[in-house]
């Protein structure tokens, strides 16, 4: 019965959240000066009436959240909005002319493509290096190990990305940009994946080293915690090997700050990396959202926002799940 | 017990992850040789000749009543013919249109189209697709920016299919200006948006048919498009085969891609990397005039033209209003440190609204301020501008309505020009050494717009403006018809010059039409509204191994560059 209350009163609390964040979101950007149509309007050839047919189309001519003006009071921006959610129609966008939930689709799956490999790159090559680094604590390889890892955690991602491209584009001919080669006949779907495989090389490694140095860090600090407790010693006494010390009673307590870690991580991978999709022109979410920002393009921004916050609040919901199973004194707290 | 089971799952999951990425991630991307970008050959003879191009934006739509940004009129140029185009030096020559006869009132053209022009999906241009074309800009009344180009339209008639027969409102000087912008849409495919401007701007236009030298072949937006020849086209029938625009979202990726041979040609590039690029075999960097300049705005609204019911503010310091002082400040302005610093040497110095880009209409026997501080001083001490309190800033003179008020002055910059700080920094470095403080204010692009017209609230910006190849859309901007619509930046009120934009308008005979140009450009010289400090260049890069024929704008020729526009393009063949 704990588990289950537990488990209800988790879920509670994430919807709760993502309806507070519905709403913030439709109030967040319409803080912003301006709105889209005043974005062009420095262009002198658009007619004031112009402006106002764009207004109309896109429904900014009506009031922000009660009409007070006659009619139906609910003839607002922001009734609009929820009544289209609850019909799981999340817009159209200003800038792409296309329905959001469409756009949102096909960037999340490139946005998935890069981030999930670089994701579990650096997870298991984090945690590995950190549980080794820890169990060889104070020798040349943690020193090195931490060394760079430092080094990996501080470097700006742009930057990283764009060394990275210069020398895999000049020494090993990777492409720079995109997804796939444009306007390349494959051969077979083998083949379309090799290509995609190309492309995504220097983002995935991008994206691995900049998250690697912080999974690493929290691993080995957290483990080198856990190897001084005196269970441990216990074990040592027992005559149990290195690996069955660590393996079987060091790593289960030493992974719980780092499931937190991956699970938030996790949650914005959805957000993409915004840096890495700019470096390397990637298709995804997070190139989208810049965009959408430059252009004030509203239905893409809260559409993105709303697939980022489910996406974090249920990464959440499931880190919470995973640490009952790991710990099992958190379902009573 | 679940959670003992678990724990023994949990690296059993990371190993399992391991292997996953292992084959997945890492593995399958196995890297080849350098340079085989190319599509895998298969049969030699059959392979097309593909040029890439790299670029940093994308087109924001297909439909040209819908698209505002240059990305998306470069397609539309490649895919849509007009009844005429316009050359590098900005002559106008017969497209569609294979010739015209003028009435002797200048209000009936008279167009004989060219015979074989198709649409992509196979039907013939006849002239009712060019009827339609053109009055449904003039009904649709909002059609983007293109129905500003049909306002003279009065009626338009097929009497034949090869003849169009037009009917102006009032005569016009530069029809072919306006024309080149009224592209010939297909009339079975636009017909039922006629008379609904609406569902005519809603209109997607996924296909695109249209009868340019290139064809629509593939699109996503925010990533490429391809383009496929039209070999058969009636005047320019490409050599190339097909065309890859591809958007970089970084610069300096679009410059490696250059370099590694990924792309052919790339449509801009930072000024920073032109001299490295300048060093690299196999690669042009191009340079030729834009019409692009940057403009330094003085508020000269009065209280008298202050547009007051479109809510026009009008704080601007009123010594600006003296010439005197716009003068004195032309005079502490160096134009080419100005372009040294802030374009990198990339620009030519101004000197009016009409860039040198424009050919004749450009006045190039007017004599610039030259840069002189002392004389500066000078005209300001006659003026009775002294400093009276010797803290380094004059102030007005005691008969002037601003009297004792010191000039103390803010620029407003909006935030998206980047070099405009730097900029703003040299000119209160000069202006400060002739008694005048001007402090920058960086502002987000919205706001400036806000205050800018016709709120006319400020003393002085700095911006920017983009013409026509025609000048009569930029001298439109000193017209003081065009104070309270928000057109008109520095509120610009001189009757001569107004009846001189008038005239040049309806002027048929063109030299007498440049006349006219010339002196309403020797007129902004004089009176300052704006000070011009530079006309932008065009900086291009293109690969040389594997292809050849692209045409340079010839040196001190004030020629466009444009290497994505359909002449080039049109041009241009395989290296042998």
């Amino acid at each position: 019965m704990q588990r289950r209350d537990y488990l209800i009163k988790k879920t509670a609390w994430s919807i709760l959240t993502i309806v507070f964040v519905l709403i913030l979101n439709f109030f967040l950007f319409r803080i912003l000066p301006g709105d889209p149509t005043t974005a062009i309007a420095k262009d002198p050839r658009l007619t004031a009436e112009a402006r106002q047919a764009l207004q109309v189309r896109f429904g900014l001519d009506r009031p922000l959240l009660l009409n007070l003006e006659g009619g139906s009071l609910f003839d607002s921006q922001f009734f609009a909005y929820v009544t289209r959610l609850a019909q799981a129609d999340l817009g159209i966008s200003f800038n792409f002319n296309r329905p959001v939930a469409d756009l949102l689709g096909e960037r999340l799956l490139n946005t998935v493509l890069l981030v999930m490999g670089g994701q579990l790159l650096s997870i298991v090559l984090g945690v590995g290096l950190g549980l080794i680094s820890a169990w060889k604590s104070r020798t040349a390889f943690d020193v090195g190990a931490i060394t760079f890892s430092l080094a990996a955690w501080s470097l700006p991602t742009f930057w990283l990305g764009i060394i990275l491209l210069i020398l895999g584009s000049s020494y090993l001919g990777l492409p720079t940009a995109g997804r796939e080669t444009v306007g390349m006949d494959y051969a077979g779907w083998w083949d379309q994946w090799r290509d995609i495989g190309r492309h995504l090389l220097l983002p995935t490694i991008t994206f691995t080293i900049v998250l690697l140095g912080e999974y690493m860090l929290i691993m080995r600090s957290s483990v080198l915690e856990i190897l001084s407790e005196d269970y441990i010693l216990t074990a040592k006494a027992k005559g149990l090997s290195h690996l069955q010390v660590l393996w079987g009673h060091a790593l289960r307590n030493a992974l719980l700050p780092v499931v937190t870690l991956i699970a938030l991580n996790l949650g914005f991978t959805v957000s993409g990396a915004i840096q890495v999709e700019t470096v390397f022109s990637w298709p995804g979410l997070g190139s989208m959202i810049f965009d959408a920002v430059r252009r004030q393009d509203y239905p893409v921004l809260q559409g993105a926002f709303l697939l980022i916050a489910v996406s974090v609040v249920l990464a959440n919901l499931v880190a919470d799940l995973i640490y009952s199973v790991l710990d099992p004194r958190v379902k009573s707290a | 017990m679940i959670t003992a089971r678990f724990t023994r799952c949990v690296p059993a999951l990371v190993v399992l992850a391991l292997i996953l990425t292992a084959c997945g991630g890492a593995a399958s991307p196995t890297p080849e040789e350098p340079a085989s970008t190319e599509a895998p050959v298969t049969e030699p003879a059959a392979e097309p000749v593909v040029l890439r191009i790299g670029m940093s934006g994308s087109p924001d739509s297909r439909n040209p009543g819908n698209a505002w940004l240059t990305e998306a009129f470069d397609l539309i140029e490649l895919v849509y013919d007009a009844l005429v185009y316009i050359d590098f030096s900005g002559n106008y020559h017969p497209e569609l249109a294979e010739s015209w006869t003028v009435s002797d009132d200048g209000l009936t053209y008279t167009f004989t189209l060219r015979a074989g022009a198709m649409f992509s999906d196979g039907t013939p241009v006849t002239a009712d697709d060019v009827v339609f074309s053109l009055l449904a800009y003039r009904d649709w009344g909002d059609f983007g920016y293109l129905s500003g180009y049909a306002s003279y339209f009065a009626d338009a008639q097929a009497p034949d299919p090869q003849t169009v027969v037009l009917t102006l409102s009032t005569p016009i000087g530069n029809l072919e200006s306006q024309l080149l912008f009224c592209y010939i849409l297909p009339k079975h495919i636009w017909e039922p948006f006629a008379g609904d401007v609406e569902a005519a701007v809603a209109f997607e236009n996924a296909e695109m048919v249209g009868s340019g030298p290139f064809r629509l072949a593939e699109f996503r937006q925010g990533e490429f498009y391809r383009l496929e020849a039209n070999h058969d086209h009636y005047l320019n029938p490409p050599v190339i085969d097909e065309v890859i625009f591809q958007t970089y979202a970084n610069q300096d990726a679009l410059v490696q891609a250059l370099r590694a041979g990924e792309l052919d040609m790339i449509t801009e590039l930072p000024a920073t990397v032109v001299p490295a690029l300048r060093g690299e075999a196999d690669i042009v960097v191009a340079a030729g005039s834009s019409r692009s300049l940057r403009d330094y705005i003085f508020n000269l609204s009065t209280p008298d033209t202050c547009p007051v019911d479109e809510g026009g503010v009008c704080s601007g310091h009123p010594a600006l209003r003296d010439r005197i002082v716009r003068q004195a400040m032309a005079h502490a302005v160096d134009k080419q440190q100005i372009i040294d610093v802030a374009e990198l040497g990339l620009a030519t110095p101004g000197i009016g609204l009409v860039p040198v880009a424009l050919g004749d209409f450009f006045n190039s026997s007017l004599v610039d301020y030259t840069f002189d501080l002392a004389l500066a001083n000078q005209m300001l001490d006659e003026a009775g501008y002294i400093d009276t309190d010797s803290d380094g800033i004059r102030e007005c003179p005691a008969q002037m309505d601003c009297g004792g008020r010191q000039l103390d002055i803010v620029m407003q910059i909006p935030s998206d020009i980047g070099s405009g700080p730097r900029e703003a920094e040299l000119l209160a470095g000069w202006w400060s050494q002739i008694g005048i403080r001007m402090t920058p204010q960086v502002l987000e692009p919205d706001t400036v717009t806000a205050n800018c017209c016709p709120a006319f609230d400020f003393d002085m910006m700095l911006w920017g403006w983009s013409s026509d190849p025609d000048p009569s859309f930029i001298l439109s901007v000193l017209n003081s018809a065009e104070i309270p619509t928000g057109l008109s930046e520095a509120a610009y009120n001189n009757p001569d010059y107004d009846a001189l934009y008038a005239a040049q308008t309806a002027e048929l005979d063109h030299a007498a039409r440049v006349g006219q140009v010339h002196e309403m450009q020797r007129m902004m010289l004089e009176d300052l509204p704006y000070i011009i400090p530079y006309y932008q260049q065009e900086v291009q890069a293109y690969r040389t191994d594997r292809f050849a024929g692209w045409p340079l704008p010839a040196e001190g020729s004030g020629d466009i560059l444009y290497l994505q526009d359909p002449i080039s393009l049109t041009l241009i063949q395989p290296v042998q």
